[in-house]
């Protein structure tokens, strides 16, 4: 990205509705051909954030360009993008050809290359065949088909996705994911994509920016945003996790509240406040007294068993604080409830973020 | 099936039946008095008209119930009653598009308000349509009059006076005025119901504004559009009021004419008969009407998820007519 021109460059873009600030102040850069998910809760500005791409909310303040062109200011019509909307908003009163043909159409193309193109839309989505049937017909995966061909045909320079799988059941979704990814990879086109699912942004997306409040809170891989996440909000919103409040004690040490000392790498000052992020599965239920001699560890009880199938997890009480461990691919449970622990991790697996 | 066969595999079913019949049972005692009142002051009037239609006049203009004919119909094809007709037909039409072309916007405005607002708008649309109707139609006649405040405005600004009362402009303002309630409630019901994000996704796919409302917003209002249309022709084909008041001698109108056989002329047959006529032509037209509706979109949300006031919103639409 240091060379090629960013698909998506947003500069110092706020939006405010009235007295509301959905946006706020966000700068972000999306490569050529990147897929890339906006994520966050519901509220925190990410829709917006898409619909500011596509033209249907223009900034307040702030600088949008796609492919180098500014075009912040101009209407939906006029800028090189398409969007799969929510609950797709297929055009009822038209077929499924109509609805792909749309675009092409409001653009002038006709004759062979329009038939050309809306028979390779089709193909692409697996849909040769309905053509000739109105939205109502189709089942919810067929709908989003129908989207995706309506917005792909296009050819659009960037591709926007609000909540695709939204509504989908289940497994649907997870088919679809794998599907889109795919499409993706095929068309070479940039997607960007708005979720509130984290495990969705994290299965599918190369990167994620976490969006909370209106701000944009990180941007990086799956891996990066889940395993050095930049604040506990990005800790806590990805996965599971224990945030233990803790305070810098030296370059290498932090010291918990529980008063316990552990070796992790801070980034703060001594002396700061931070939170430690202990990812459930990343630590270890070792019987009290075996303690390994490298990375850190908290002694504590086992409060409470629950069972999952594919995993056990066990809650633990060290001191005031909780910890969650989770055990997967163990058979049989070693621990009991009311036993005397003591909770392991590897140095490294612990996350300290800033308050 | 008897009612009282309780064996064990078709106790439910048996059960089920005779749900079913107490609900019948029970609809039926809700819906008797309002049937009963429809029988006595509509059907059966109604068929006496129709009885009435096919009598005979005698000379001294009493209607003799023997001698059954067609008569009545066949003078329908009089010079004089078709250019009534063909009149009346003229300007309901120039009514129903004039309030096409001024409630369409109206609606449009207020269904895409805020919620809070909208309910103020509604009442505001709706405060004419609970005064008397005879109070507003002489309204406009002293607005319009060669003394009233238009004409005084006009000749302040150095139009000189104008004289449009008595004159069909003045009969289609007052009709457009009259009905236009009726234009804008199917209207906005349609237009509330619509999903705007369809006619986002028409921008994203590079239709302009116009573009986008030719091609979506305006075939999804389509059952609104057609319910007004059918609510504003339908009265305003017969409409007597209004005609009466703002017309004068030279506007006759099929309403005012069919009042005349009943009252001056004494007629009864043939304004019979032109009444018959006149309901046919209603039926007719509510029955496209209902077929259009049944295929249409609703604005775009899949069916049956919201339950709004729908067709026929406007049901008092005989207070002027009669």
């Amino acid at each position: 990205m240091t060379e090629a021109v960013a698909a998506v460059e947003i500069e110092g873009v706020t939006k405010r509705f009235g007295e509301v600030v959905a946006v706020d102040d966000i700068d972000l850069a999306i490569g050529d051909g990147e897929f890339f998910a906006l994520l966050g809760p519901s509220g925190c500005g990410k829709t917006t954030t898409l619909r500011m791409i596509a033209g249907l909310d223009l900034p307040t303040e702030g600088r949008l360009r796609i492919f180098g062109e500014e075009v912040g200011m101009a209407p939906p019509d006029r800028r090189p993008v398409n969007t799969v909307f929510q609950a797709y908003a297929l055009f009822p009163h038209m077929t499924v050809r109509q609805n792909i043909e749309f675009g092409l159409r409001m653009r002038g193309i006709k004759g062979p290359e329009l038939g050309r193109r809306v028979a390779e839309a089709t193909g692409m989505v697996r849909l040769a065949g309905m053509e000739e049937r109105r939205p109502d017909q189709l089942s919810g995966g067929q709908q989003q088909r129908v989207a995706l061909a309506r917005a792909l045909v296009n050819q659009p320079k960037v591709l926007l996705l609000d909540e695709p799988l939204g509504a989908l059941d289940l497994k649907l979704r997870q088919e679809m994911q794998q599907e889109l990814k795919a499409l993706q990879r095929e068309v070479g086109i940039t997607f960007v994509f708005v979720t509130h699912d984290q495990e969705e942004a994290l299965a599918m997306s190369e990167r994620i920016g976490v969006m909370s409040e209106g701000r944009l809170l990180q941007v990086g891989t799956p891996r990066e945003i889940y395993d050095r996440p930049a604040s506990r909000f990005v800790a806590d919103f990805i996965g599971r996790t224990n945030i233990l409040e803790a305070s810098v004690e030296s370059a290498g040490t932090v010291r918990l509240d529980s008063g316990a000392l552990i070796d992790a790498e801070a980034s703060t000052p001594e002396g700061s406040r931070v939170a430690v992020s202990l990812r459930p599965e990343r630590v270890r239920l070792q019987p009290r007294g075996t303690a390994a001699a490298e990375g850190a560890s908290l002694d504590g009880e086992v409060r409470d068993i629950t069972y999952l199938g594919h995993a056990v997890v066990y809650e633990v009480a060290a001191g005031p604080v909780s910890v969650e461990v989770r055990v997967e691919g163990e058979v049989g449970e070693p621990f009991a409830a009311g036993d005397e622990v003591t909770v392991a991790w590897d140095r490294g697996a612990a996350a300290v973020v800033a308050d | 099936m008897g009612p009282a066969r309780r064996s064990p595999p078709t106790a439910g079913a048996a059960g089920e039946e005779a749900a079913a019949v107490a609900r019948r049972r029970q609809g039926m005692l809700l819906a008797s008095p309002g049937a009963l009142y429809l029988l006595i002051f509509f059907v059966v009037p109604l068929g006496l008209i129709t009885v009435y239609s096919f009598a005979t006049r005698t000379s001294t203009g009493r209607t003799a119930l023997s001698g059954w004919n067609v008569e009545s119909y066949r003078a329908i094809g009089d010079d004089i009653i078709v250019g009534i007709i063909g009149r009346s037909a003229w300007l309901a039409t120039l009514t129903t598009v004039l309030c096409v072309v001024v409630g369409y916007p109206f609606a449009y405005y207020i269904a895409t308000r805020p919620r809070h607002v909208r309910a103020v708008l509604l009442v505001l649309v709706m405060i004419p349509f609970w005064t008397n109707a005879l109070v507003r139609v002489f309204a406009i006649r002293f607005l319009l009059g060669s003394n009233g405040p238009a004409s005084a405005l006009s000749e302040s600004l150095g139009f000189g006076t104008f004289r449009i009362l008595f004159t069909p402009t003045a009969v289609t303002i007052g009709m457009v005025y009259s009905f236009l309630t009726f234009m804008v409630l199917p209207l906005y019901v349609a237009l509330e119901r619509m999903d705007w994000s369809l006619t986002e996704a028409a921008r994203d796919l590079y239709a302009s504004g116009a573009k986008a409302f030719w091609k979506v917003t305006l075939p999804l209002t389509r059952s609104g559009i057609v319910a007004g249309c059918v609510l504003v022709f339908v009265p305003s084909f017969g409409s007597y009021v209004v005609p009466d008041i703002l017309g004068g001698a030279k506007t006759l109108l099929i309403g005012s004419y069919i009042a005349r056989q009943f009252r001056d002329a004494r007629n009864w047959p043939l304004g019979a008969a032109l009444s018959v006529l006149l309901i046919v032509a209603m039926l007719v037209a509510v029955a496209l009407n209902q077929r259009s509706g049944s295929g249409a979109e609703d604005g775009g949300r899949p069916r049956g998820r919201r339950r709004g006031p729908g067709r026929g919103v406007a049901e008092p639409a005989t207070a002027e007519a009669s």
